[in-house]
């Protein structure tokens, strides 16, 4: 179980997010919409502590950390809960996508290399990339590095996975593979945070759905309710601008 | 004076140039390896945002850019025994070749300090965030994840660096060094063939700095190989290695299903 209480973050005098409050059930996918600049990568990142929140709570299972200056291993010990999966896809440029999700493995948890190597070829066949085990980044299209990414995630068996905009920097036609498999992980039960501008995808694979403006969260619910009955206006003018199509008439 | 060219001469003193490559590459070797000492302590603040030392390495690189080594090889040759001398401590007896590898140790250090700064800030900032949200710490990123690619990206300035080293090395014949262009100063003196001498020198000069040149080029491949779209040996030795692995994993999943 993962709680968010009361953070609040700001960047200079700007504040990007005002005091949020969040609790993502174990197995929950629940994903975050908003328009850019509310403050939606920005809570993402403050879970890891990529981040440092000004103020708030952040717990993760039993492992809670308070504020600006938490310990050096506190951050440390918070982060081996979490795993993320980038908007760039960060994977180790001079790694091979098996070194890369054997990484965490060997170097964080000291997993002996050959169960490592077992663990990464799973994970990789699993994200449909068994037959790329040994290509460096520079040999992958881009939905192939993501998913890379995703299986680097995995395999470190997090508590919850946190995506931030996994497949803004794709090209079009490379976006399916990737929410493919996002969402065969999703059926597996584990826990996820998303932040995507997704709007189908984000229906179909949320368990819930967060909608966060200026810093806030305006309303949250099941898909259902945000995409159908928002109650909110703020929510009802976002959803409008970004599926125009449903509102073109002849 | 001087007497008629003659093209023996070029050959006949090769060797006896050659004689003294060694302390030519005792000077680069020492102030080069030194060099990545104070380089890398040079960079560190800056790297780091070190408040007041941050200051202190800017003057330190910029005073060594900024000043021609010449200068920089009599400032510490005179300079700094009198400075020593105020503290009591007496270097007299300091073999000259000391100050000159201490001197180019210095001067490359200042480089060398820019050198790491721009090479570790062109390691993309995602990858480190990657590194720590896998929970590897600092010490962990930057070894396995920083240092690896900031050493491709540094090799050609490396290579640059030790190539200007070597040929400034040649400057420390003013100070009395008995070096290779020291020699070559002694050659020309006693057999009044100067242009023989100094054909000979920089030839030497030549091929050490195009074998330099090769080898770097070669390093500089051989480190950045992941950047390259074709198949590596490094992919191929590790694909054979895994794939014992991969075998029993597609069985396993086999008799499960």
């Amino acid at each position: 179980m993962i709680q968010l209480e009361g953070i609040r973050k700001s960047f200079g005098k700007q504040q990007v997010l005002g005091g949020i409050n969040l609790t993502v059930q174990k197995g929950e996918v629940v994903v975050i919409l908003g328009p850019s600049g509310s403050g939606k990568t920005t809570l993402l990142r403050c879970i890891n502590y990529l981040e440092r929140p000004d103020q708030g709570v952040i717990q993760i299972g039993n492992q809670k950390l308070e504020g600006k200056h938490p310990g050096r291993s506190e951050i440390h010990r918070l982060r081996q809960r979490t795993a993320m999966v980038f908007q760039q896809y960060n994977l180790f440029k001079h790694k091979t996508a098996l070194e890369n999700v054997m990484e965490g493995l060997t170097i964080v948890r000291g997993v002996p290399r050959d169960t490592a190597a077992e663990i990464g070829i799973e994970m990789l066949e699993k994200v449909g990339l068994g037959d790329r085990l040994h290509y460096y980044p520079s040999q992958l299209s881009g939905g192939q590095q993501q998913r890379v990414g995703i299986a680097r995630a995995l395999a470190l068996n997090p508590e919850v996975i946190l995506f931030d905009e996994p497949t803004s920097a794709l090209d079009p036609e490379l976006v399916g593979e990737v929410l493919e498999v996002i969402r065969r992980i999703a059926e597996e039960g584990i826990t996820m945070i998303i932040v995507t501008h997704e709007m189908g995808f984000a229906r179909d694979v949320a368990s819930r759905v967060v909608f966060m403006d200026g810093g806030a969260i305006i309303e949250q619910g099941t898909p259902d309710d945000i995409f159908q009955r928002p109650r909110e206006e703020r929510t009802r003018q976002f959803l409008r601008r970004i599926t125009p199509e449903a509102n073109y008439s002849i | 004076m001087s007497r008629r060219f003659d093209i023996h001469y070029v050959l006949d003193f090769i060797p006896k140039l050659l004689a003294y490559l060694n302390i030519t590459l005792l000077i680069v070797g020492s102030s080069i390896a030194l060099g990545l000492l104070i380089g890398l302590l040079v960079a560190l603040p800056r790297l780091y945002n070190v408040p007041g030392l941050q200051r202190l390495s800017r003057i330190y690189v910029s005073f060594f850019r900024g000043t021609p080594i010449l200068i920089q090889l009599f400032l510490v040759y005179y300079g700094l025994p009198e400075i020593l001398g105020w503290l009591h401590i007496d270097v007299s007896r300091i073999a000259v070749l000391y100050f000159v590898i201490l001197t180019y140790a210095l001067n490359s250090g200042a480089f060398i300090s820019e050198m790491i700064r721009a090479a570790v800030e062109a390691v993309d900032k995602g990858q480190v965030e990657a590194a720590q949200s896998i929970g590897m710490s600092g010490y962990q990123t930057f070894r396995r994840i920083i240092l690896p690619q900031a050493l491709g990206i540094s090799v050609p300035l490396f290579g640059n660096l030790v190539i200007g080293n070597l040929k400034d090395t040649s400057l420390a014949f003013t100070l009395g060094v008995m070096e290779m262009t020291g020699r070559s100063q002694t050659l020309g003196t006693a057999t009044q063939h100067f242009i023989e001498t100094y054909i000979a020198l920089s030839l030497i000069y030549f091929v050490i700095s195009v074998l330099l040149e090769r080898a770097f080029v070669w390093l500089e491949r051989y480190l950045n190989q992941y950047a390259g779209k074709e198949q590596t040996s490094r992919q191929q030795r590790m694909a054979k290695r895994w794939q014992a692995r991969l075998i029993p994993i597609s069985d396993r999943g086999g008799k499960q299903g």
